[in-house]
């Protein structure tokens, strides 16, 4: 069974249509990356997966979308706790105006959990996991406002895995980073990836290169082709995949 | 254009004065090769410095591209490709040269009879013409044309095979002048290996058009 | 391709460029001037009467002499019983416009309403003022019917404010809270009014000054032309600064003799409106840096 799974998948705006029947199976415990150019609707498909454009008004969803099989999008779903099926790391880093700690124990405490302790260990845990612990071990109580760029984007992450999700959408995750930030995060989804199911959105190619396994190609809505990111990259079957991926686009 | 598309250009317009340059010292080896012009022989091998040169330069930007541009997909097959070709029509230039340098080095033997007899300039000539039609379909991207080359290859297999029992007969006859028999044999066998060369270059091309990849594969009776 | 004379270009272009400085220049030192000749010109006139007994008195002999004390806590009483009503309302108001209620006509009719009632004439509002809350409601002139008058007066301002700066919270906010499982309400409140606080502060105090110089909303409904005591309860009337200065340099009992009276006063509104708005700055400040160390 795959991890998610789409099947006609179409997305309106009002009258225009963002995606068109894209039908696309990711396994679990795999990087998968969404290129194209922008507003090719790789971000609406991102977010379709935790449902996250129901908040836009005016749209529309046909179509199926499965999470381990499950339709997401059926009547009855409880869309609350789907989302917390699902870890989301945006563009710019984007921690709430609260200390370290209270950004990564948001989640948590939304959820209704009020156990100091328990929040204290996963708060912790999930700290580690994106290798910032040792950073900011010492100043929790710290605005984390305080932290660089790089940093506040892997707190970002830490947030999310705080609610142990097992897919993490990750919406162009270094656009706003340096390189050095760039490389740790990219070096963190590659660690990731053993426990949870990753999808990309990127515009850097190299990224895609570097850190997925699949890679799905969009243009003007549709899924142009979707392959292992070996094949896309060294032999795509598209002829508007390779204009893309080697810079002849339009 | 894009800049890599550029430089691109200018890579294959390199490899392709390369190409010219190699083809032109087979043709000027051959021709010195035929009259045992030892004139000749050294404008060949003054001539093989150009070679190597050109080869440097071909591989520095080649190494440049890969750092710089990072090319993909077929730009990626491309570059590959060229380097691969690069180094093949080096060596294709390193026996036109040998070949030059026994002709410089020759005594007085009479070579002239045992190379008609084992049919060397036929093979020399179609070696060289290989190399053309490779470049031929490099030009044209044209893959179609460059698997016509594994066919003429096999004649190539097929005419050493023959000028080697050639040389064996005439070894057994003449037995004073093995060396010498020896000497054409090894201009023989680097006429097929030239051929191998264009052989080697015509699936580098199908590579990087068709992005299929024929090295290796399992071949029809071959030897 | 046409030659080009660099020089020529290069001339034409400093002196273009130094033409369009100029006049812009000219136009904000033309502002700053005005400003500057209204502002000296009533603290020429005005800071000779300016003293402690001024602020602390009571007016005496018709108006002509002592204090405008009642004038100044009248102001202050409006301001803030104007501002206890507007500023709940409206914040509530728009949170619910800008969070909850979907893109649509019924969205842009209140939008269009409020931008209307921002532009209506403030003597209308006291008219408004007068009918339901003196007559009709039977507060009779007073500090609550005068307060509620100015507070729907704010309204508008205040909702477009705080609107703006909840439209300033960059949507991820939203979306990361709510990708966690928290609800609307839980990322309204603690995740984007924690952003939009130090906006929606200055939105507020901006409204704040707005208020404490209307002199027409209270005109009907709470102002007092002369009183010698100060408000005891919000069903008292009570006097206020802007109401005061219309009446000494109009209908007074000796216009001329309280002409110093009149500049003192303006003075004094014109200062309580700058700390207002001083004080709209450092506690942006002061609530921008807080935002960050929570």
């Amino acid at each position: 069974m795959y991890k998610l799974e789409s099947k006609n998948a179409n997305v309106f705006y009002g009258a225009s249509q963002a995606l068109t029947d894209i039908n696309l199976a990711i396994h679990s415990h795999t990087v998968t990356a969404l290129i194209g150019p922008s507003g090719c609707g790789k971000s609406t498909y991102l977010r379709l997966f935790n449902r996250m454009n129901d908040l836009i008004d005016g749209i529309k969803i046909t179509g199926q979308v499965l999470i381990d099989g499950q339709d997401i999008y059926a009547k009855g779903v409880n869309v609350d706790a789907l989302r917390k099926k699902t870890g989301m790391v945006f563009q710019k880093p984007n921690p709430f105006p609260k200390t370290i700690f209270e950004n990564v124990a948001y989640g948590l405490r939304v959820n209704g959990i009020t156990d100091a302790k328990f929040i204290e260990e996963r708060v912790e845990t999930s700290i580690k996991q994106v290798v910032l612990w040792d950073e900011v071990k010492d100043k929790l109580k710290k605005s984390a406002f305080e932290l660089s760029g790089g940093q506040q984007q892997r707190l970002c992450i830490a947030r999310a895995l705080a609610i142990q999700p097992s897919i993490i959408l990750m919406d162009e995750p270094t656009s706003a980073l340096d390189p050095i930030s760039t490389a740790k995060v990219e070096e963190l989804i590659h660690e990731l990836k053993a426990k949870y199911t990753i999808v990309v959105v990127t515009h850097n190619m190299q990224q895609a290169g570097r850190i997925s396994d699949s890679t799905a190609f969009f243009y003007l809505g549709e899924l142009v082709e979707y392959n292992t990111t070996k094949e896309i990259f060294t032999n795509p079957k598209n002829q508007r995949t390779q204009n893309y991926i080697t810079g002849r686009f339009g | 254009m894009p800049q890599i598309e550029v430089e691109l250009q200018n890579l294959k317009s390199e490899i392709v004065l390369m190409w010219k340059l190699v083809s032109d010292q087979m043709k000027k080896s051959m021709e010195c090769l035929a009259k045992m012009d030892k004139d000749l022989a050294e404008e060949v091998l003054r001539a093989e410095k150009k070679v190597n040169s050109a080869e440097l330069r071909i591989d520095r930007d080649c190494e440049n591209i890969f750092a710089l541009f990072n090319p993909v997909a077929i730009d990626l097959r491309l570059v590959m490709a060229l380097l691969k070709i690069n180094s093949s029509l080096e060596r294709v230039g390193d026996i036109a040269a040998s070949i030059a340098k026994f002709v410089k080095k020759s005594d007085g033997f009479d070579y002239l009879s045992l190379i008609t007899s084992t049919h060397a300039l036929e093979m020399f000539e179609e070696a060289s013409d290989l190399l053309d039609d490779v470049l031929h379909s490099f030009e044209s991207e044209n893959s179609q044309l460059a698997e016509g080359v594994f066919r003429r290859d096999k004649t190539l297999n097929d005419l050493k095979k023959d000028a080697r029992a050639v040389v064996i007969a005439q070894i057994k006859k003449d037995p004073e002048n093995v060396e010498h028999c020896l000497s054409v044999l090894s201009i023989i066998r680097k006429l097929e290996r030239a051929g191998d060369q264009s052989k080697t270059i015509a699936e580098e091309i199908i590579f990087f058009i068709d992005a299929k990849v024929l090295k290796h594969a399992p071949k029809s009776d071959e030897k | 391709m046409n030659v080009v004379n660099e020089d020529k270009l290069a001339k034409s272009k400093k002196r273009n460029q130094s033409i369009a400085f100029f006049i812009l220049g000219l136009l904000g030192y033309f502002i700053v001037a005005i400003l500057l000749i209204i502002l000296s010109f009533i603290v020429y006139k005005g800071i000779s009467v300016i003293n402690w007994s001024f602020i602390t008195q009571m007016p005496e002999d018709g108006m002509t002499k002592g204090g405008i004390y009642p004038a100044i806590i009248g102001t202050l009483y409006l301001v803030a019983g104007s501002m206890l009503f507007a500023f709940p309302i409206g914040v509530l108001a728009a949170i619910y416009m800008n969070e909850y209620v979907k893109d649509g006509v019924f969205k842009k009719i209140i939008k269009q309403m409020t931008n209307n009632l921002s532009g209506v004439p403030s003597i209308v509002f006291g008219l408004f003022g007068m009918s339901l809350f003196v007559n009709k409601l039977g507060f009779g002139d007073s500090i609550l019917a005068g307060s509620l008058t100015l507070g729907l007066l704010a309204l508008p301002v205040v909702i477009r404010t705080t609107e703006e700066a909840l439209k300033a919270v960059d949507n991820t906010f939203r979306q990361a809270s709510i990708g966690l499982g928290a609800t609307k309400w839980q990322t309204t409140r603690r995740v984007v009014l924690p952003i939009a606080f130090p906006n929606i502060i200055t939105g507020l105090i901006l409204s704040v000054g707005r208020v404490s110089g209307e002199t027409a909303p209270i005109l009907f409904t709470v102002a007092a032309y002369f009183l010698p005591k100060l408000p005891t309860s919000i069903f008292d009337q009570a006097m206020a600064l802007p109401y005061h200065l219309y009446v000494i340099s109009t209908s007074g009992t000796n216009i001329e003799e309280s002409r110093p009276i009149a500049y003192g006063t303006a003075l004094v509104l014109i200062i309580i409106v700058l700390i207002t708005n001083l004080l709209a700055n450092a506690l942006r400040k002061y609530f921008g840096r807080k935002v960050k160390m929570n």
